[in-house]
């Protein structure tokens, strides 16, 4: 492995001040994708700068609204008392990260800075329309996590950012959501991946968000899904209506995980069987 | 440069000097010469590696070493007895013939001990779970599993 320093700062200030002064640093989280990365040769830092011993970082708060600290590990989510509540879907999608191993240390933070169009928790968060809280040297700034993904292993965050927190608003109790998942196995990542959250008042849907992992360059919203779900009564006719759109509006590639027509096809089915399973309407 | 790390090893306080780049599995296998824990893929997939640390099971291929200061980290080699006797865990697993070359072995006991001390009763499907980061190339996975069923059974008759 290339050599590189290590840093463990205590402070937000003591991060981004190492940051500034050292050339070709990163920060890192858990390092579950950093650390694979420098060890396949796809980044030489020359130094990280690792975000644990910074306090606040890793708490959750729930107090109306939920605040998760950037360095919160999976594992943390999936055993917080509160948060299968109020943010089930966040921690359906965190059961499906990885080994216990990795979600024992992979943070929530890393998994959105990392930018992968297969993150599973980036997927539960857009759909729960999260917003990102970004520090610097010059201030703080909050961005909707739609905002946050521009391409593979790019997000907004400029090189003097660090995400610290992720804010979440409480879903109403007319609310319900799924996660679905298509891995070979039960640890990978996903060949394609759906979230999808209704709420619903009797049978109309007063509100959809569907976001699809895996079929974009970056995790997606597919909001024509949305747009053709919200204000109808739903039906199985509508469902596969939703199906075809979803499978027309995604743009995946072809790769060792599976080709582009199986990934269109997936993403389709997965809405349709997230709507079945979600309304009750049997296996799909 | 060398920083210094100090850090609960299977019960015993320990210094090492580390650099930067080095990781836990580093510092087990190189500059303490414990060599049970195994390296396969270097890359979070087999779980050859596991060990734990503050009590949950963690890769040591992708644990950078200077985090571990303060920590304390459980390995193979703090499992068994006095005298060399193996632990009631690591008997399940040869009683039940759930070693065959070995390699997986020490990675697959830490997972499950991580398991069992936060769950002594666990399901099937719970098991699994627990496994899904450790392949074995060579037991098929069902002797593993029925290991840790008797082990938790004899753990539970001892307590
Ligand atoms: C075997 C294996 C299986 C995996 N399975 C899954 C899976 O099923 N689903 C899934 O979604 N992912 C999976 N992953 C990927 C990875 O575990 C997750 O993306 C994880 O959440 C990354 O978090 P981390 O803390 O380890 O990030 P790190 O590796 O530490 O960091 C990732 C990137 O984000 C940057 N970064 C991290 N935190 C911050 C911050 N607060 N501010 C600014 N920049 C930051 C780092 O500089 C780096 O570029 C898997 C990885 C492995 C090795
Ligand atoms: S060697 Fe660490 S997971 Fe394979
Ligand atoms: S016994 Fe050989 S890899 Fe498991």
């Amino acid at each position: 492995m290339k050599r590189f320093d290590y840093f463990l700062p205590q402070s937000l200030e003591e991060a981004l001040e190492l940051k500034k002064k050292i050339p070709n640093s990163r920060f890192i989280a858990g390092g579950t994708d950093l650390m694979v990365q420098i060890r396949g040769g796809e980044l030489k830092p020359s130094a990280l700068i690792s975000l644990r011993s910074i306090p606040d970082l890793s708490s959750i708060e729930i107090n109306g609204s939920i605040r998760i600290g950037a360095m919160t590990t999976v594992t943390d989510l999936i055993y917080n008392p509160d948060l299968e509540h109020q943010a089930k879907l966040l921690v359906d999608a965190a059961r499906r990260v990885g080994s216990p191993q990795i979600r024992n240390v992979a943070t929530v933070g890393g998994n959105l800075c990392n930018c992968s169009p297969c993150a599973d928790l980036a997927l539960s968060l857009l759909v729960l329309e999260a917003k990102a809280r970004i520090q610097s040297l010059s201030g703080t700034q909050d961005v909707p996590l739609q905002k946050f993904f521009e391409s593979p292993g790019k997000s907004c965050l400029s090189p003097d950012q660090i995400l610290t927190d992720i804010f979440i608003e409480p879903v109403s109790s007319n609310t319900k959501s799924v996660f679905l998942k298509k891995g070979r196995v039960k640890m990978d990542l996903a060949v394609a991946s759906v979230a999808l959250l209704l709420e619903m008042e009797g049978e109309i849907c007063r509100k959809a968000r569907v976001a699809a992992g895996s079929v974009a360059p970056v995790p997606l919203r597919l909001q024509k899904v949305e747009v053709l779900l919200e204000g109808q009564a739903l039906s199985p006719e509508l469902a596969d209506l939703a199906q075809r759109m979803a499978s027309e509006s995604v743009a995946p590639i072809s790769d060792i995980r599976g080709t582009e027509e199986y990934r269109r096809q997936i993403v389709g089915v997965y809405v349709k069987r997230g709507l079945a399973q979600i309304l009750g309407w049997g296996l799909v | 440069m060398k920083k210094e790390i100090l850090f609960s090893l299977n019960g015993i306080e320990v210094s090492v000097f580390v650099l930067g780049h080095e990781r836990l599995i580093d510092v087990l296998r190189k500059h303490l010469s414990l060599t049970g824990t195994k390296e396969g893929c270097g890359q979070g997939e087999c779980g050859a590696c596991t060990v734990i640390v503050d009590g949950r099971a963690v890769n040591s291929c992708l644990y950078p070493a200077l985090e571990i200061s303060g920590k304390s980290v459980l390995t193979i080699e703090g499992l068994q007895g006095p005298e060399h006797r193996l632990s009631v865990l690591q008997q399940a697993f040869v009683d039940c013939g759930a070693i065959q070359c070995g390699y997986c072995t020490p990675g697959m006991i830490l997972s499950v001990k991580a398991l069992l001390d936060s769950n002594p009763k666990p399901t099937e499907e719970e098991i699994r779970e627990a496994l899904q980061g450790n392949l074995c190339r060579c037991t098929g996975y069902v002797q593993i599993i029925t290991a840790v069923k008797q082990a938790a059974r004899h753990l539970l008759e001892l307590s």
